[in-house]
């Protein structure tokens, strides 16, 4: 047996913002309320696709382990876990003497119950994503819990980080409004129990008199929902509200100058790219290495984060953010117009038609960017269309998902954004991963090098951390060179609090944790 | 009068029954997928399949359009496929909150309206006339989000500044919430009340019967108020109900502009969520408020002019 985790982190020291292993303790008080963009479908952990969704669901129901604030997995109602020489085989072992909000007892049992519950297709929309991959959970004992895997997955313990792997009492699926198919009502072990929601209007949650770990300092956090980004900026500056998600982004400056509010650029591992149609038949041209590069070189990166993006961005130096296990650095495409102009003319592809098409208002400033984009491509003396934009659902189906007939029919490059759901290169990697490409997953620039694909396989299977990261360097060498994005940058994810509040902090996978917040 | 009630809801079924009709068509033609929606990015095929099987899409569109309307004779119009909870307590638990606005809008736009309408017909092309029609033209042709912004930078935000409490920006809860939202679409309403009330006063006041009760001695007091408004008010009833009958409808942009938990912004998020049912159900239940809301004008003009019989 390998002593993977745990405990090693442990004596690092790493303190969880998710949980109880936090040492930072604050002023006490009566209520916080945060104004978030919108309103989850539903709160039943299994069932979580949305970033700002599962951070609620985390304040009431924990993982077995979780994200720092550094990017690191560290344990949570795990205290360490090991895997079999193998690989296929993980054992946890688990915190005792807890127990959920309801006062039932946190055990291996109610580990077993929640995983198996979460990939039971009766489960309404149950998410299991790459958990898929687990083939049996066994309680061994009370605070021993077993996982059997299908096959080699050396992300595993990252990959349990997910909202969706969170551990809810058994008894409580059976108290209304819950269901055993669908949870309205988390009851976990966090620092928040649930109290109270409005659909469309707000969720209450009062703090969890019984939590094991470090006790939170508001009695009460409310969580609004406030679509409009103009909104919550008008509720943080009015004091109604004490933490705002994504305000208006061309008000970060002046917000920066407001000595009442704190404006907070949370790190994230969302990468925000053009992509182009590696395989375009209404550009051919584009099918070309060399003519991808000279796109690259064409857009002045930097210009358009501190002019476009406002500085919540930052510049990317491999296909994936920092934050991921398995980042290296692999290079730079420095703004350039002649360089590109001279690739471009040396490729036969000097002057070509592209189309560009980007959603408007899923990320920070996206259809700003794409025009932006459209400009430096017309420097470079293309022709371009563009950007055209459309709804989201609209844009999933016909770009993101899919043939590439299809796509065609629309645009030869669209902007995207991509977040792992945990920090870990092999999800950045199914953007790379041509068994992938739509319309059977999201890979939406057809890339396929087979050498890549052997890469990734050969990472997402090695229990070696070394030579799995080395691996995985390689193989992002190879992607950049390819160049089948415009590699754009690493969004943040910007927040303002009120000065009178302390403790926000934000975690690399585009969630923030308000648990810690206190009055300053 | 019961013969006519009656026979106006059977002649509503077959209009309720096309507008089912069409909006469950016309959303299977909006292009995008709900169940690769709710199932996110990192979704394999095989979840995205067992989300459409979980929420009945991958039934034929003939099969998907007997169960709708099947369902629809006994009252149950589904589930959400975003909150899986079933549509018609998804509507009960927004509808208040758009039913709570318009009214207090209907009835403070009617007012306000019919007052400012009264005065500025009572001297035609006065200054007070003309101030009041310019500030009513301007009331109905300001953007209502622009005209919610203001009114929360001046009255949340500056109030704030100035240490002098403030109104609540968004978001329903006590009465305060409700302050705001409602005077964006009462100043929005007013105008069109104002300027109906004002042309119908005129029109009537230039009439015979005016004259001769004049000629009779009547005040000027009575002549506005018993003989001219109560002919005058039909027009402005007409005006007044369609207006109530759009807001039911949810006033989306205030609705947003407020984070107000109405059905407007339900049907919105449905929407972009291609979430069928919900969306299917909200337009329903606003033909049905419509058709209400016109049998009640209906039956409110034989009340003000005894001559309308049914």
């Amino acid at each position: 047996m390998l002593l993977v985790g745990g405990l090693f982190l442990a004596a690092c020291g790493t303190s969880s913002v998710g949980g109880g292993t936090a040492t930072t303790t604050g002023k006490h008080g009566d209520k916080l309320t945060v104004a978030i963009g919108i309103d989850p479908d539903n709160l039943d952990p299994a069932a979580q696709t949305t970033t700002t969704a599962q951070q609620i669901v985390d304040m009431m129901a924990e993982t077995l382990v979780s994200i720092d604030k550094d990017g690191n997995t560290s344990p949570l109602l795990a205290t360490s876990w090991t895997n079999s020489s193998d690989g296929l085989t993980y054992t946890f072992t688990l915190r005792s003497g807890v127990k959920f909000s309801d006062g039932a007892e946190f055990n291996a049992k109610a580990v077993k119950f929640s995983i198996d519950r979460m990939l039971s297709p009766d489960t309404f929309k149950s998410q299991k994503g790459v958990l898929g991959v687990i083939g049996q959970v066994d309680a061994v004992d009370d605070t021993h819990v077993k996982f059997t895997l299908k096959k080699q997955f050396a992300a595993f313990v990252a990959a349990m980080t997910q909202t969706v792997a969170a551990v809810i009492s058994p008894g409580s699926v059976n108290v209304a409004p819950n269901t055993p198919q669908q949870i309205q009502q988390p009851i976990g072990t966090g620092p928040y129990k649930f109290s109270e929601r409005q659909a469309g209007d707000h969720i209450t949650m009062v703090r969890n008199p019984n939590y094991w770990g470090t006790k939170p300092n508001f009695d009460t956090q409310v969580y609004k929902i406030v679509p409009e980004a103009t909104s919550r900026e008008s509720l943080v500056k009015a004091g109604q509200a004490d933490v705002i998600m994504l305000p208006p982004a061309n008000d970060l400056p002046a917000l920066r100058q407001d000595s009442n509010l704190k404006v907070l650029l949370s790190a994230s591992d969302r990468t925000v790219q053009m992509i182009i149609s590696t395989v375009d038949p209404a550009n051919t041209n584009l099918q070309k290495k060399e003519v991808r590069q000279a796109l690259n070189y064409a857009v002045d990166k930097n210009a358009i984060i501190k002019n476009v993006m406002f500085g919540a961005a930052t510049g990317l130096d491999a296909p994936m953010s920092k934050s991921l296990a398995g980042y290296c650095s692999v290079g730079t495409y420095n703004y350039d117009v002649n360089k590109a102009k001279q690739m471009l003319t040396a490729n036969g592809a000097a002057g070509m038609k592209v189309r560009l098409f980007s959603p408007t208002g899923r990320y920070v400033q996206d259809f700003q960017v794409a025009q932006a984009v459209a400009g430096y491509l017309r420097d470079a003396g293309l022709q371009v269309e563009g950007p055209g934009t459309s709804d989201w659902p609209s844009y999933v189906a016909g770009i993101v998902l899919a043939t590439p007939e299809k796509q065609a029919q629309k645009t030869d490059i669209h902007l995207l954004g991509w977040a792992p759901a945990y920090l870990d290169a092999s999800q950045q990697f199914e953007q790379f991963y041509s068994p992938r490409a739509a319309p059977k997953g999201q890979e939406s620039s057809y890339y396929k090098n087979p050498e890549v694909d052997g890469l990734i396989e050969k990472g997402n299977s090695d229990p070696n951390a070394t030579s799995r990261n080395k691996t995985y360097c390689d193989a992002a060498k190879i992607v950049w060179s390819d160049a089948p994005w415009i590699f754009l940058y690493n969004q943040k994810l910007p927040l303002v609090t009120s000065a009178k509040i302390t403790g926000v902090v934000g975690i690399p996978n585009e969630k923030f944790s308000t648990v810690y917040a206190s009055p300053a | 009068m019961l013969t006519y009630i009656a026979r106006r809801i059977l002649l509503a079924v077959p209009t309720l029954l096309g507008v089912a009709t069409i909006v469950f068509l016309l959303l299977r033609l909006l292009p995008g997928d709900p169940a690769a929606v709710i199932a996110g990015p990192q979704a394999t095929d095989v979840d995205i399949e067992r989300i459409r099987h979980q929420l009945d899409l991958d039934q034929p569109l003939g099969l998907q359009y007997v169960n709708f309307l099947t369902r629809l004779v006994v009252g149950n119009l589904g589930i959400s496929t975003r909150s899986g909870h079933t549509v018609v307590e998804e509507i009960f638990t927004r509808a208040p909150y758009t039913v709570e606005l318009a009214v207090i809008a209907t009835i403070a736009a009617t007012a306000i309206g019919i007052g400012i309408g009264l005065l500025a017909s009572s001297r035609p092309n006065s200054t007070l006339d003309l101030g009041m029609s310019g500030a009513a033209v301007f009331g109905i042709s300001m953007p209502v989000y622009w005209l919610g912004l203001m009114l929360i930078v001046l009255f949340s935000i500056k109030f704030h500044e100035w240490h002098l409490g403030g109104l609540p920006a968004a978001g329903a809860g006590d009465w305060a919430g409700l302050v705001l939202p409602s005077a964006t679409l009462t100043l929005f309403s007013v105008g069109l009340v104002a300027r109906m009330t004002r042309s119908a006063m005129l029109e009537v006041l230039g009439q015979d019967y005016i004259r001769t009760a004049r000629a009779m001695g009547a005040t000027r007091r009575s002549i506005f108020l018993k003989h001219a408004l109560r002919n005058a008010l039909l027009p402005v009833v007409t005006s007044v109900s369609l207006q109530f009958g759009a807001l039911l409808g949810g006033a989306v942009l205030t609705e947003t502009v407020f984070s107000w938990p109405g059905i407007g912004r339900l049907l919105v998020d449905s929407i972009f969520a291609r979430d069928y049912p919900v969306v299917q159900g909200v337009v329903l239940v606003f033909a049905v408020s419509f058709i209400l809301v016109n049998i009640v004008t209906d039956l409110v003009y034989a009340y003000i002019d005894p001559r309308i019989r049914y």
